[in-house]
C-alpha cells in the first residue's frame, strides 16, 4: 500500500490538475484558484457536516432507548448510554446478524479478488496483446457498461433456481465475479502503466505468458488494482436488489438483515439504529484507512474522457 | 467514451511478432499456442460471464414476458402481448413510471448543481484538502440501506426529526409518506445525499484539468468570476456533466433500495405513492408470483431507460452547447460521440489513469451492481 | 490460474452454503431439521427440550420477521424447490394459496394428531381430497386491550370487568364498540381512541363467513359483496376515532410510548407486541369482550414441504411442537393462544395470567373468547392479495387522508382486478 499512494497521485495527477496546481503556485489567482475565503469555508463546513449528521444520529439512536427516542424526536447533541446494549441486543436479535456480516464479508471480498484478477487478465490481454477482433471485442465490453443488466433478474432468478443456488451466497457472488467496467478500467491504466519493454523482455528470457502476466503485468496494475478492489469491495457491501431477491432470511447479507430487522414485528428503533451502525462501522474503518485512495480513484476517473 | 482506446496504437515490437525460431520443436510449438490463445484466454471470464448472467437473462426476459409464468407454477401458455397489454393497462405502471421520473429529476438536477457549487469550492485554493473532499465524500460509503433505514426515522411523519423542527417553527407537519410530492422529495434527498459529494470529485477533477491560462486571458479581459464559471467552467465541464448524466438515468430509473426501504411494507405506500418501477417488478414477480407480469415491466423499462438515456444526451449536449459556442477558443476538441476531451497540457507519454469518466464504483458485476444502480 | 480457480470455486461453495439448506446429514449419523417459523412463536426453549430429547436430531431455527416476509420467502423456496425449511410456519391467511402446490407438501394424516384440534382449524389445512397438510399451532381468539389510565381521565369505567360491561357483554356489537368510542372522544383528552382503522376492520372481516371469495369456485367476490362494503364504510365513517396510523409503522410505534391511542384489537398474539413496544408503559388492561360475537385473527399451521430430506423426522417434531404441552408453554412465553383442543381446557392454561397487562386472567380470557369464535372464514387463494388490497385502501383514507371513501374503494376495484 505505501508504494501504491504515492504512486496514485503520480497516475492520477501528472495530467493537467497537477500542471495546473503547479502554475497556481507561483501565479496570479484566477478565479478558481484563488485562496479560498470564509465563504468557501463556511459553504464547505456546512455541507461536511450535512454528510455527517446522518450518520451521527444513527450512533444517537443506537445509544438510545427505544422509549427515550419515542419520547424525544429530536435527540440532544451528546450520544445516550446505550450502545454497546444495543450492540449487544442486536447481533443477538433473530436475524442473524453476526451470520450476515460474515456473508457481507465473504461475497465483498470473494468478489473484490475476482474482479480485480479478472479484470487484471483481460486489461493486460486487451491493452498489451494483439488478436483477431480485440477492437470489436473491446467495444462490446464498453457498451455492455451501459446496459442495464438488473432488468434481467427474472431469469437469472429462475437460472439460480435450476443450478439449486436460490438462498446460497454463490447465487450473489457469481455475476459479480468480473465486471465490465473492472475490464475497462484495467485496459485503460495498463496501456499507458505497462511498457512494452517489459513484457518483451520477460518474452525473450522465455516467460510464458501467465507468468510475463504474473510477474510483470500484475504488479505494474497495482495502484488501478487497489482502487478497483476498493470500489468494488463498496459496491459489494452496499448491495441489495438482488440478494434480497435470491438469498433467504436463513442467509442473508447485511443489508438483507437490515431489511428484516425493519420489518420486524415490534420496531425498536435503537435496534435497527445500532443494526444500522454494525453495517457501517466496517466501511467507516476502510475510508478513513483508504479514503484517500478512494477520492484519488474517482478523480481519477474523472481526469480525462 | 471509448475514442481513446479504440484507437489505441498497436505498438511495434508486440510480442505477437516473435523472432524467427532458432529451433522448431514441441515447445516452440506450445509457445505458439501460448501466443496465440493466451489473449483470448484472458478475456474468456468477463464474456463467459457476462453471457450467462448479463446477456442471457436480458434476452430471456423477452422470451418470459410472452408467456404465462409463475413463481411457483412455473412457465405457462404462450400469450403473446397479453402480458404488456396488462401491464399497459394498470394504473399502477403509469404511477411507477410518473414517479420514478419524478424522482429522477428531483434526484439529478439539484444534485448536478450541487455538485458544480461544492466542486468549485473544493476547487479554490484550501487549507486541508484531502480533508475537505473525504469530508464530501464520506455518505458514498453508507449503503443505501442504511441511509434509507436513516432518513425514514428522520423523514417519519409524525414522530420525525424534520416535522417536529417544523412544528417549532409553526410550520404544518408535511406528510412524507402519505402524499406522493413530499414522499419523492424525501426518497431523493436519500439519493441526493449519498451522491452528491461523489459527483462533486468527478466535476473537481474535471475543473481541475481546465487549463488555468483561460482564466488569466478572461481575466485580463476583464470578465468576473461568475461569467468566468459561465463561459469557462461550465462549458469546459460539458462532457463530463453529459457523462453523469447519461450514468445518471441509467441507474436512476432503476431506484429500487430507498423507496423499498421507506416504509416496513416496501409497496410503495397505500396508493402507490412512491412505487417506483423496479419495486412494481419486484412486487409483481415474487409478491403476486407473476414472472411473466415482472418480465414485460422489465422490458418496458429497458425501453424507457434507452429512451431517457437518448434523450438525456440530447438535452444536455444541446444545453451545454449554448454555452460553449461562445468559447471557440478554448481549445474544447469535442468528439463525435460527445465525450468530449478537454486538451490536458501533458506530455503524451505521462502515464495517466484514462478511465472512463465517472463511471463510479463498478460495483460488483452484472447482476445490477454494474455502475451506480443505486441512484 | 486454473488451479488457482479451482481451488477458490471449491472454498466458496463450501464457505457459502454454511446458511443454506445444504447437506443435513452429518457423519455421524446426526440429522440437522431446520424450522422457520416468523413473528414470535416461543419455540426456542422447546426446541432446546426437543434436541436434549432426541440427541440425534440438531434443530436450526429460522425465524422470519412477520408473516408477509416468510410467505414471501417460502414462494421463493417453493418455487426454487430447495431452501424451505423441513417444518415450516405457514399463516392460516396465506394457507389457502399454498395449498393449490398440495404435492409440494407431506401428508401429515397421522392417527397421534386425530381429534387434536377444533375442527375448523383442522379443515383449514385439509385438502378436498382430506390430506392434512398441516399441522396447527395457535389461533388469534381477540379481547380488547385498553389503556385503563387514559379510560379514567375520559370518565370511563377502567376496570376491566366494568370496561368490558362498557362494550356490551357478551352481547357486545360493533355498534357498541363506536359508541364507546364516541363517549371516549367526548371527554376531550385529546387521545383518540383506537390506532388504526384496517385493525378494526381486520376484526370485522375476520367474522364474514364468505367474504372475499366463492367457498365453492373461489371466484372473486369481495367488490359486489354487501358485507365488505358495509365494514369498509362502517369503518371509514368511524375515521375519527382512529389514531389514523398505519400498523407495524415508525409513527405507530411510537405512538404506544406517546398515549397515541387507548385500545386496540388483541388477538391473543398481540399481547407480546404491545409489551414489546409499550415497554415502560404502565396502564394497560385486558376486557374480557369482544364485539361481534367472538373472532379469531391470525394462527398458523406447521407443514412439512415435500423438499425435506427427512419428512419423517420433520413430521415427527412438527407433531411435538404441536402437542397440547408443548403449546402451553408457548401460550405461556408468547401469548400464542393453542388450537388443541386438550389445552384450551387445561386447568394449566387457565391460571395463566400476564403481569404486563395488571395480571389479567389471560388463560381465562382467550379461553372464553375461543369458545366464542362461531365463524370459520374461508380463505381462498387470493385472500391475501385481496385483503392487502383492502388495508391501503383504508390506509388511503385514514392514514394518507389523499382519498374519500369512494375514489379509495375505485383503487381498491382496481387493484383486485388486476388479481385476474
Amino acid at each position: 500500500m505505501s508504494t501504491s499512494i504515492p504512486m496514485l497521485e503520480q497516475s492520477a495527477g501528472r495530467g493537467a490538475a497537477r500542471a495546473a496546481a503547479r502554475r497556481r503556485k507561483h501565479q496570479t489567482q484566477t478565479s478558481e484558484g484563488r485562496r479560498a475565503g470564509w465563504v468557501t469555508y463556511t459553504i464547505l463546513a456546512i455541507v461536511v457536516l450535512g454528510s455527517a449528521y446522518p450518520l451521527y444520529y444513527s450512533l444517537q439512536l443506537a445509544s438510545s432507548t427505544a422509549s427515550q427516542i419515542a419520547q424525544n424526536p429530536i435527540p440532544g447533541l451528546g450520544l445516550g448510554g446505550n450502545l454497546l446494549e444495543n450492540l449487544q441486543r442486536v447481533m443477538d436479535a433473530n436475524i442473524n446478524l453476526p451470520q450476515a456480516f460474515v456473508n457481507s464479508v465473504i461475497v465483498a471480498v470473494v468478489t473484490s479478488a475476482s474482479v480485480v484478477l479478472f479484470s487484471t487478465l483481460a486489461g493486460f490481454s486487451f491493452a498489451k496483446l494483439r488478436f483477431r477482433g480485440r477492437g470489436p471485442l473491446l467495444v462490446f465490453v464498453i457498451a455492455t457498461m451501459a446496459v442495464p443488466t438488473q432488468l434481467g433478474v427474472v431469469p437469472l432468478f429462475i437460472v439460480m433456481r435450476e443450478l439449486g443456488l436460490v438462498g446460497n451466497l454463490l447465487a450473489v457472488i457469481l455475476p459479480g465475479l468480473v465486471t465490465a467496467f473492472g475490464v475497462f478500467w484495467m485496459t485503460q491504466y495498463l496501456e499507458s502503466a505497462l511498457p512494452y519493454e517489459l513484457i518483451e523482455a520477460a518474452r525473450v528470457d522465455g516467460a510464458s505468458m501467465i507468468r510475463t502476466f504474473w510477474h510483470i503485468a500484475l504488479p505494474a496494475a497495482r495502484p488501478a488494482a487497489a482502487m478497483l478492489a476498493l470500489f468494488t469491495f463498496i459496491g459489494s457491501w452496499t448491495n441489495f436488489f438482488w440478494p434480497s431477491i435470491v438469498l433467504g432470511t436463513q442467509n442473508p447479507t447485511l443489508p438483507v438483515a437490515l431489511q428484516l430487522l425493519q420489518a420486524s414485528f415490534f420496531k425498536d428503533m435503537s435496534l435497527i439504529m445500532a443494526g444500522v451502525v454494525i453495517s457501517v462501522i466496517p466501511l467507516l474503518v476502510l475510508f478513513v484507512i483508504a479514503g484517500r485512495q478512494l477520492v484519488a480513484g474517482i478523480m481519477a476517473g474523472a481526469v480525462k474522457g | 467514451m471509448a475514442t481513446s482506446t479504440a484507437s489505441a496504437p498497436v505498438t511495434p515490437g508486440s510480442v505477437d511478432d516473435p523472432r524467427p525460431p532458432r529451433k522448431i520443436g514441441f515447445r516452440q510449438q506450445l509457445g505458439k499456442w501460448d501466443v496465440k490463445l493466451s489473449p483470448y484466454l484472458y478475456i474468456s471470464p468477463f464474456f463467459l460471464l457476462f453471457a450467462v448472467v448479463g446477456l442471457f437473462p436480458l434476452i430471456y426476459t423477452a422470451w418470459v414476458s410472452v408467456h404465462e409464468w409463475s413463481l411457483l407454477g412455473g412457465q405457462g401458455e404462450f400469450v403473446g402481448m397479453e402480458n404488456f397489454q396488462f401491464i399497459l393497462g394498470q394504473p399502477n405502471f403509469w404511477k411507477a413510471l410518473g414517479n420514478t421520473f419524478s424522482i429522477f429529476v428531483l434526484s439529478t438536477v439539484p444534485q448536478m448543481i450541487a455538485a458544480l457549487i461544492i466542486a468549485a469550492m473544493l476547487d479554490a485554493n484550501l487549507r486541508a484538502k484531502t480533508f475537505w473532499r473525504m469530508g464530501v465524500l464520506l455518505p458514498y460509503v453508507v449503503a443505501p440501506v442504511a441511509v434509507a433505514l436513516i432518513f425514514s426515522k428522520l423523514f417519519a411523519d409524525g414522530s420525525g426529526v424534520i416535522n417536529t423542527l417544523l412544528g417549532q417553527i409553526g410550520i404544518d407537519p408535511i406528510g412524507w409518506h402519505s402524499q406522493s410530492l413530499p414522499s419523492h422529495i424525501a426518497i431523493s434527498t436519500m439519493v441526493n445525499f449519498r451522491w452528491t459529494g461523489y459527483n462533486a470529485l468527478i466535476f473537481l477533477a474535471a475543473m481541475q484539468a481546465i487549463p488555468r491560462d483561460l482564466y488569466e486571458a478572461a481575466t485580463i479581459d476583464g470578465a468576473a468570476r461568475w461569467r468566468q464559471f459561465r463561459s469557462i467552467t461550465i462549458p469546459m465541464l460539458r462532457p463530463t456533466v453529459i457523462f453523469v448524466v447519461i450514468t445518471s438515468t441509467i441507474g436512476g430509473l432503476q431506484i429500487y433500495d430507498e423507496p423499498r426501504m421507506f416504509d416496513q411494507a416496501g409497496k410503495g405506500g397505500s396508493s402507490g405513492q412512491w412505487l417506483t418501477l423496479t419495486l412494481y417488478l419486484r412486487d409483481l414477480g415474487w409478491r403476486t408470483n407473476n414472472l411473466g407480469r415482472a418480465a414485460a415491466v422489465a422490458w418496458l423499462l429497458f425501453l424507457v431507460i434507452i429512451v431517457f438515456a437518448i434523450l438525456n444526451f440530447t438535452l444536455t449536449r444541446l444545453i451545454a452547447s449554448s454555452g460553449a459556442k461562445k468559447d471557440k477558443k478554448g481549445q474544447l476538441r469535442v468528439s463525435a460521440s460527445g465525450a468530449a476531451i478537454p486538451s490536458a497540457p501533458s506530455p503524451a507519454s505521462t502515464p495517466v489513469v484514462e478511465t472512463s469518466p465517472a463511471t463510479g464504483e463498478p460495483g460488483s458485476g452484472t447482476d445490477g451492481t454494474t455502475g451506480r444502480t443505486a441512484r | 490460474m486454473a488451479i488457482a480457480g479451482a481451488t477458490s470455486v471449491a472454498l466458496l461453495a463450501t464457505a457459502c452454503s454454511s446458511g443454506g439448506s445444504g447437506d443435513s446429514e452429518s457423519s455421524d449419523g446426526k440429522i440437522t431439521l431446520t424450522v422457520s417459523t416468523f413473528n414470535e412463536w416461543g419455540y426456542d426453549d422447546l426446541l432446546d427440550e426437543y434436541m436434549e430429547l432426541n440427541p440425534d436430531i440438531t434443530v436450526v431455527h429460522d425465524k422470519a420477521a412477520t408473516s408477509d416476509e416468510a410467505r414471501e420467502k417460502f414462494n421463493t423456496g417453493m418455487a426454487s424447490g430447495s431452501g424451505l425449511a423441513d417444518v415450516a410456519g405457514v399463516e392460516v391467511d396465506w394457507m389457502p394459496e399454498i395449498m393449490q402446490y398440495e404435492d409440494q407438501f407431506t401428508d401429515l394424516t397421522s392417527d397421534s394428531v386425530e381429534g387434536r384440534w377444533q375442527d375448523w382449524k383442522t379443515a383449514q389445512a385439509t385438502t378436498p381430497d382430506g390430506k392434512l397438510l398441516g399441522y396447527g399451532t395457535d389461533i388469534g381468539p381477540e379481547a380488547i386491550a385498553y389503556r385503563a389510565d387514559l379510560f379514567e381521565a375520559a370518565g370511563l369505567p377502567s376496570d376491566p370487568a366494568s370496561v368490558a360491561e362498557l362494550f356490551g357483554g357478551d352481547s357486545s356489537t360493533w355498534d357498541d364498540f363506536y359508541d364507546v368510542g364516541d363517549q371516549f372522544m367526548a371527554a376531550g383528552t385529546g387521545v383518540p381512541f383506537y390506532d388504526a382503522s384496517s385493525t378494526i376492520y381486520q376484526g370485522q372481516i375476520n367474522q364474514v363467513e364468505e367474504s372475499y371469495e366463492d367457498p365453492d369456485t373461489n371466484e372473486i367476490i369481495a367488490l359486489d359483496n354487501p358485507e365488505v362494503k358495509d365494514i369498509y364504510q362502517g369503518v371509514l365513517d368511524h375515521a375519527e376515532l382512529s389514531a389514523g396510523l398505519s400498523q407495524w409503522s415508525e409513527d405507530w410505534v411510537a405512538a404506544f410510548q406517546n398515549n397515541g391511542f387507548a385500545v386496540m384489537l388483541a388477538p391473543s398474539w398481540m399481547l407480546g407486541v404491545i409489551e414489546g413496544n409499550a415497554d415502560g408503559v404502565e396502564g394497560w388492561d385486558i376486557a374480557n369482550v369482544f364485539p361481534g360475537g367472538g373472532g379469531n385473527w391470525g394462527g398458523s399451521f406447521l407443514t412439512v414441504p415435500a423438499q425435506s430430506e427427512h419428512p419423517e423426522e420433520a413430521q415427527a417434531l412438527a407433531d411435538w411442537l404441536t402437542a397440547p404441552e408443548q403449546q402451553i408453554k408457548a401460550f405461556q412465553t408468547t401469548g400464542n393462544y393453542p388450537s388443541q383442543v386438550e389445552a384450551q381446557k387445561s386447568e394449566e392454561l387457565a391460571g395463566i395470567t400476564n403481569e404486563f397487562f395488571n395480571d389479567a386472567p389471560i388463560g381465562e380470557i382467550f379461553a372464553e373468547q375461543a369458545d366464542r369464535i362461531s365463524v370459520n372464514p374461508y380463505k381462498g387463494p387470493n385472500y391475501f392479495a385481496i385483503n392487502s388490497a383492502m388495508a391501503d385502501a383504508i390506509a388511503r383514507v385514514t392514514v394518507d387522508k389523499t382519498d374519500d371513501a369512494d375514489s379509495s374503494w375505485k383503487q381498491f376495484e382496481d387493484a383486485v382486478n388486476a388479481l385476474g
